[in-house]
């Protein structure tokens, strides 16, 4: 595989990066930021809003002696780590913050954040653990209020032409993403997983067209790659959210490719599009909640909630599956032993990886992960 | 850490002392009725418990079994053969212990001998969930469906507003109402078609009408622990909630609690305390250890009693009408879940239970308790298995600290004996009983 030129094949877009680039765009555009967790909540309404949505995440391993002084020292460090971030003032370039009810810990920290470092606007998105014809139309509810609540504070109405001109522009991206994600199908893959990694995080912080001018010059550099390299196992990354490439570079090192994944920021958000035209609430209906595959929603007993994941792993001729969870991630950690004696029943070898948001030991990760790859 | 340092409770009300009959005798009524094969429902705390009694169902609660195994000891032998099964220690410990009660339940093909109960909890036939406060609560059941017993699932899901809206815009209101009634109606269908049974509204009324008597009698029993010398403690408060889970909606329970109301009035007109010496008057806050109860009489032992509880508070009781019983029970939920935003749910707005419990950390209620019941400080237990009831922990603290309350926060678990280190935690007790000595010379 060639180097690319594109920086963010090459290192992490550094966080004080992003900050600059917000930042900048805030000055130049005049449009309040908003930053949001989690996925439930649709980031093209913030955009329809007049608002710059902008995901927010942590740095694996940093600090967070700060969120100490307001919320447990048990609990997911990288929740713990968006707090400290936060109340450092790293995120001064916030006007509001939306949290979706994902899990336990970032809807409690929901109510912390904002009880000591107030933001002029800010969000729960409250969302139903089941998909009964009840929790859909609650969901469906629940849009219209943060509808108005964005509509109230930019003071723009969010109109539906506009609604669907973002959802278009996104639409656009989730295409430019599954394409990518072809170039993974390939053996060996056109692009390595720590860089589609970096791709889709950088998209997190950047207005929908200029993420889709990247990923189409992206999309354009990596079809003139060549296949000259060949390859190891066909890896799966599975588990809490990855919001650093860190991990993916480690089984690269070791000699695994990361051709495809199963995590929050990953594959899970643009699988398809939302229809064109159509009932655009049903759309987010279906692409934020239905179809979202966190294991914080309750799909029912039995192990065809794994379906989805066992027809990845055939697309993506996968070798074997990664698991990183994060310390306390409780949903992540019931469904460890049902997807491990399933993935043992179809043959497919799982290593889990049971990480405090560090990456570290980095010596002792690598020793696992080259073992397991040799496995392979 | 070693079993002799656990110890369990001595009681001080002849009320709560009595349930070693009572107890007893429903868990042999149960058990007869398991033999003859009846429909047995395992329910999570959030299940409305009239509910149950209304379907005539045989039920067990998971979660207080395991308090039971925890009490005896047993609880790390079960939550040990879940961790060889890959569950993590972090998880639940109320969990663990039923997931490794159930692993060995299904390789016996029987309840494990060392079970605490008679043959322990039976095969399920149905499990009733709940997701209100956690969502370990989701998943457990539905990794017990998965791995033990393949038997139909029925989750609630209450969600309760977060605490920056107004729950009183009708607009808001609506839309939770809609959100407890359907999933009331929800859970009234399963019952009906699990149990073959049709609900009979005006059976429910009337166990809403026994179970809202008995609750009443419960409110003004620990309202009357603002009297000083307080005539109740914990170990007797953490008892008395089991009735509320197997009883309620009986005339037995509603004898239970009006006995115990009349037992802890007629202490408080004595002014007969818990303690010789009552020094220190403190809030609890978090899940109890329930393997080492004993630790609220060595309290007791230096003159310091607890006069009230974070958890399972029935918290305030609502006058509901009940003529339509299903909308009580959803007007029940909702005028709770109003309450706790009243007073704050910035870090638990989890509260929206339709049975009989809840946890709070409602900041602005703290004001209210260290006046009325005469606070001189609080300590909470952080659970590390339990992050769901001892999240706000550290923000109660900050806000018992503006009040010139201190707080001591130390870390143990509520069935899991693993995590409690008995000299390290005995000594941080004691110097909190210094600190909290010192802050009343210093009146504060």
């Amino acid at each position: 595989m060639e180097d690319s030129d594109n920086h963010l094949f090459k290192e992490n877009p550094t966080i004080a990066e992003n900050n600059r680039r917000i930042r900048r765009l805030k000055k130049e555009s005049g449009k309040p930021v908003i930053g949001y967790l989690c996925c439930f909540a649709p980031p093209e309404m913030i955009s329809a809003a007049g608002a710059l949505p902008f995901r927010l995440t942590g740095i694996p391993g940093g600090d967070n002696s700060e969120a100490d002084a307001y919320i447990e020292p048990y609990g997911c460090a990288y929740a713990r780590n968006i707090l400290a971030r936060a109340v450092r003032g790293d995120y001064d370039f916030l006007d509001g913050l939306v949290i979706s009810h994902s899990c336990d810990m970032v809807q409690r920290l929901y109510g912390i954040w904002n009880y000591y470092h107030p933001l002029p606007y800010s969000y729960l998105f409250n969302v139903p653990h089941q998909l009964t014809p009840w929790a859909q139309r609650f969901y469906k509810r629940e849009l219209i209020f943060f509808k108005d609540s964005l509509e109230k504070f930019t003071g723009q109405e969010i109109t539906e032409t506009a609604l669907r001109k973002e959802i278009d522009s996104y639409n656009h991206n989730r295409t430019l993403i599954r394409d990518l994600y072809a170039l993974r199908r390939v053996n060996p893959p056109l692009i390595k997983g720590s860089e589609m990694l970096n791709l889709l995080l950088a998209g997190g912080v950047m207005p929908a067209e200029d993420f889709s001018f990247l990923l189409e010059t992206t999309l354009a550099e990596i079809r003139r790659r060549h296949n000259e390299q060949t390859t190891g196992p066909r890896i799966l990354g599975w588990g809490s959210i990855m919001d650093d490439p860190a991990l993916y570079r480690l089984i690269e090192k070791a000699g695994g490719s990361v051709v495809a994944d199963d995590t929050c920021i990953g594959m899970r958000l643009w699988e398809k599009n939302i229809p064109l035209p159509g009932d655009l609430y049903n759309g987010f209906l279906e692409q934020y909640f239905i179809d979202f595959q966190c294991p914080r929603t309750d799909r029912g007993p039995g192990i065809k909630r794994f379906d989805y994941l066992l027809e990845r792993i055939d697309q993506y001729d996968i070798d074997g599956v990664v698991g990183y969870i994060i310390s306390f991630c409780d949903p992540h950690k019931f469904d460890y032993p049902d997807l491990r004696d399933l993935l043992k029943k179809e043959g497919i070898p799982m290593l889990l990886i049971d990480d405090n948001y560090s990456f570290e030991p980095a010596e002792a990760l690598m020793t696992r992960l080259e073992a397991f790859i040799e496995m392979l | 850490m070693g079993n002799s340092e656990m110890a369990r409770a001595n009681r001080h009300l002849d009320t709560t002392r009595k349930m070693k009959e009572m107890l007893p005798r429903f868990f042999m009524r149960m058990m007869e009725r398991r033999f003859n094969n009846e429909p047995l429902a395992w329910c999570m705390v959030g299940v409305p418990p009239e509910l149950l009694k209304a379907f005539d169902l045989l039920f067990e609660w998971p979660e207080n079994f395991s308090t039971i195994c925890a009490s005896r000891l047993i609880a790390p032998h079960f939550i040990e053969v879940a961790e060889t099964d890959g569950y993590s220690t972090e998880l639940c410990s109320y969990v663990t212990n039923t997931m490794g009660y159930c692993k060995l339940f299904v390789e016996k093909g029987e309840a494990p001998p060392e079970s605490p109960l008679p043959g322990g909890m039976g095969t399920p036939s149905m499990l009733l969930g709940s997701g209100f406060i956690c969502e370990p609560r989701w998943k457990w059941f539905q990794s017990i469906a998965t791995r033990f017993f393949n038997v139909p699932v029925y989750s609630s899901d209450p969600l309760a507003p977060p605490w920056d809206v107004d729950p009183r815009d009708p607009r808001i209101e609506n839309h939770y109402l809609c959100l407890l009634r359907e999933d009331l109606a929800g859970q009234i269908k399963f019952l009906e078609r699990e149990t073959g049974k049709k609900l009979d509204r005006h059976h429910l009324r009337e166990i809403l009408i026994l179970s809202h008597q008995a609750l009443a009698y419960w409110r003004d029993t620990l309202s009357l622990r603002k009297n000083v010398p307080t005539p109740m403690g914990s170990t007797d408060y953490f008892h008395a909630i089991i009735p509320q889970m197997y009883l309620v909606g009986e005339q037995e329970a509603v004898d239970f609690y009006r006995e115990m109301y009349e037992e802890v009035k007629e202490r408080s007109a004595m002014k007969k305390g818990i303690v010789e010496d009552e020094k220190y008057r403190f809030i609890w806050f978090g899940l109890p250890p329930w393997f080492n109860m004993g630790v609220f009489n060595y309290l007791e032992s230096f003159g310091a009693v607890f006069v009230y509880e974070s958890t399972y508070n029935v918290g305030d009781y609502f006058e509901v009408d009940v003529s339509d019983p299903l909308e009580a029970i959803v007007r029940r939920t909702w005028q709770r879940a109003v309450w706790m935003h009243d007073y704050g749910a910035e870090a638990m707005p989890e509260i929206c239970n339709p049975a009989v419990f809840g946890g709070f950390v409602g900041s602005s209620l703290l004001e209210e308790l260290v006046r009325d019941f005469k606070i001189d400080g609080a300590i909470m237990n952080l659970t590390r298995s339990c992050r769901a009831i001892s999240f706000g922990e550290v923000h109660t603290k900050n806000r018992l600290a503006k009040l010139g309350i201190p707080s001591l926060i130390f870390e143990s678990d509520m069935a899991d004996p693993r995590l409690w280190s008995d000299a390290q935690i005995k000594t941080r007790l004691h110097a909190f009983l210094e600190t909290v000595e010192k802050a009343k010379q210093g009146g504060r």
